[in-house]
């Protein structure tokens, strides 16, 4: 376990050098429909326009945005690239101390995601911030999900929570 | 029908989901791709100190999203436009969800609703002498904590086989924003 200094002074290190950065790449999500049927089943959906058959056509319940966030979060994360001292360090020094801490998800002007559908996630930091009482760090990800027409389908912040010992 | 002259500050939506299994988990892992091992296997959230696998944070926010898609019957009536969600409290294996939405504001077609989610995790039951009848998984592992009692977060009430032991808590606040068709 690092000192309370040495955790101090890597979030100090996050929050100056994150926020208004881009995530490096872009990540693509090919939407299935046995995948949009099985997560809309997850919540008891039964209604035709979530899970009715391929053939008379599907939309993506609104929970689904967190399926397209978070697939493109995991494929941008691991390419981000820091340096401190001089010394390459990870973005996140332990993965299981990561928690969600909140969303904000906007469909204003936005299409529905459908079955064949190809997605395409961009992502940014937002604020970054440490609450001292538990050393927990929040940082915001501002993502813009799009798809194959340059047509957004939903706008999200992600708010994540990292634990003492994991960045 | 739902029409904006039928709605008024102060209504309350509501629903409640009680079927929170380590193989829906699983489920929404593999359709959500997010597969953090600490909400599908216990060994690994034990060693991140969790005691035992917790839901994703986001898999009970699909019952808040579901509540609101039932509400305009599917995109019948109006869309939803926003939702800011926070996860605070975490979610377990075989918690029952209670999602609330009350109306905050109503602006020409835009309804506001303040959302709250709460948590219901069954402890233990007591006999009238004080001796454990049932023990649930909260019990088993200790997810209830020190902090739980100061907060007075457990509770308890009367049942069919005595005394049940539980903890209420805010599992997700937010706020939703709708428009209506008419």
């Amino acid at each position: 376990m690092s000192s309370i200094e040495e955790i101090k002074n890597n979030a100090e290190f996050l929050i100056e050098n994150l926020p208004g950065t881009d995530l490096p790449g872009t990540a693509k999500i090919n939407v299935r429909y046995k995948n949009l049927v099985s997560f809309a089943k997850c919540f008891g959906i039964t209604n035709p326009k979530y899970v009715g058959s391929e053939e008379e056509g599907i939309v993506a319940c609104h929970a689904y945005a967190n399926a397209y966030t978070i697939k493109s979060l995991y494929t941008l994360a691991p390419g981000v690239r820091l340096t401190k001292n001089g010394e390459e360090r990870p973005l996140i020094k332990d993965p299981r101390m990561i928690l969600h801490a909140g969303n904000k998800y906007n469909w204003e002007g936005c299409v529905d995601v459908k079955p064949g559908d190809k997605l395409t996630g961009t992502a940014k930091w937002g604020k970054v911030w440490l609450v001292e009482e538990n050393m927990m760090l929040f940082a915001e990800l501002i993502t813009t999900i799009k798809n194959q027409n340059d047509e957004t389908v939903c706008n999200v912040v992600v708010t994540a929570g990292i634990r003492k010992g994991g960045y | 029908m739902v029409k904006i002259s039928d709605l008024k500050v102060g209504q309350v939506l509501k629903s409640e989901f009680n079927g929170l299994t380590r193989d829906l988990l699983k489920q929404y892992a593999k359709s959500s791709g997010d597969t953090n091992p600490i909400h599908v296997n216990d060994a690994v959230a034990e060693a991140a100190g969790l005691k035992g696998v917790i839901a994703h944070g986001l898999f009970s926010f699909g019952f808040i999203s579901k509540l609101f898609e039932d509400f305009l019957e599917h995109g019948r009536y109006g869309d939803i436009i926003e939702f800011t969600v926070e996860m605070r409290g975490m979610v377990r294996v075989g918690d029952l969800l209670l999602t609330e939405a009350t109306i905050e504001k109503i602006e020409d077609k835009r309804v506001t609703f303040n959302i709250k989610q709460t948590s219901f995790t069954n402890v233990e039951i007591k006999d009238s002498d004080g001796n454990v009848v049932k023990q649930f998984e909260a019990g088993e592992r200790g997810y209830v904590s020190e902090k739980d009692i100061v907060r007075g977060l457990i509770k308890t009430k009367e049942v069919e086989e005595g005394t049940l032991t539980y903890r209420e808590r805010i599992a997700i606040p937010g706020i939703a924003v709708i428009e209506l068709f008419e």
